[in-house]
């Protein structure tokens, strides 16, 4: 297995055991630094110090879910500090379109397996900028990008 | 089944709810797993060479169990979103059953039960390297 997340930091944060240490888990072996919160508070404290190059976030974190957790840091027309994928058990379209509408890259249903997230995760951090395409000028008589006729 | 019957059984989670928190388990498992062939291939570097050979098979059956892990775990989701939700079993007996303490509290609290805040290291015990 080759770690492919250059000692990345990953905020996760999900209120279940289970899921959280399953997540980090994964991260770490795949060469992320994972960092872990366990409630919405957690997570808005931890960003005060750490600048993460992603965050995971559950809709049912407990004390403020992802959606408050998201409100709280756009409140003032701020962007979000680094690519989000939202995850949640009940997760609709409307939670989705929320989500977006909040800032957020991504989002996924629970349950997932590890290797689903750990995609996830690694495409959000893909740069988004792609060079812009050559511009097609087009070609005229004698050209000089023209070949040349040989006699 | 009677009410007081039902009382006597303790809690109950519906099927679909168990296999789920089953299937992230043994993903977790997987996960471990993964952790511990990671730590393993570490270990490995510092073997010489001419005895590595000899770890080989181990090091595959640590791969083989991750894999084996990681495809019950895709079994037990796909099950899970197959069941009723109104299906509903007796879990308290065999969360019982469980010996490891934080597992057992783990799946309690997501089949919901009370949260006892066990921590696996506390259960795990020290280590008896010696």
């Amino acid at each position: 297995m080759t770690p492919h997340g250059r000692g990345l930091k990953v905020l996760v944060a999900d209120g279940d055991r289970t899921v959280l240490e399953l997540v980090q888990i994964r991260l770490d072996v795949a060469g992320y630094h994972a960092l872990v919160a366990r409630s919405g508070p957690a997570v808005l404290e931890t960003l005060k110090t750490v600048r993460p190059a992603a965050m995971i976030l559950d809709m049912d974190l407990p004390e403020a879910g992802a959606f408050e957790v998201l409100e709280t840091l756009t409140r003032r027309g701020d962007k979000l500090p680094c690519p989000t994928l939202v995850v949640g058990r009940k997760l609709g379209i409307e939670d989705v379109k929320r989500a977006i509408g909040l800032g957020a890259r991504d989002c996924m249903a629970k349950p997932f397996s590890g290797a689903q997230v750990l995609e996830r995760v690694a495409r959000m951090l893909k740069p988004t900028c792609a060079a812009p395409p050559a511009v097609r000028r087009p070609l005229f008589v004698d050209d000089p990008r023209l070949p040349r006729a040989t006699a | 089944m009677s009410l007081a019957a039902k009382a006597d059984l303790g809690l109950e989670a519906s099927v679909a709810s168990t296999l789920d928190v089953l299937a992230w388990e043994m993903e977790l498992a997987s996960a471990r797993c993964m952790l511990l062939d990671a730590t393993i291939g570490e270990m490995m570097k510092a073997i010489p060479e001419e005895r590595r050979e000899d770890f080989v098979e181990s090091m595959h059956t640590v791969d083989l169990l991750c894999q084996q892990l990681t495809s019950l775990s895709a079994f037990t989701r796909n099950l899970s979103g197959a069941v009723s939700e109104e299906v509903s079993a007796p879990v308290e007996g065999a969360l019982g059953e469980i010996t490891l303490g934080a597992l057992a509290d783990r799946m309690a609290t997501a089949l919901g039960g009370a949260c006892k805040g066990v921590d696996e290291r506390d259960s795990a015990g020290e280590f008896d390297l010696f």
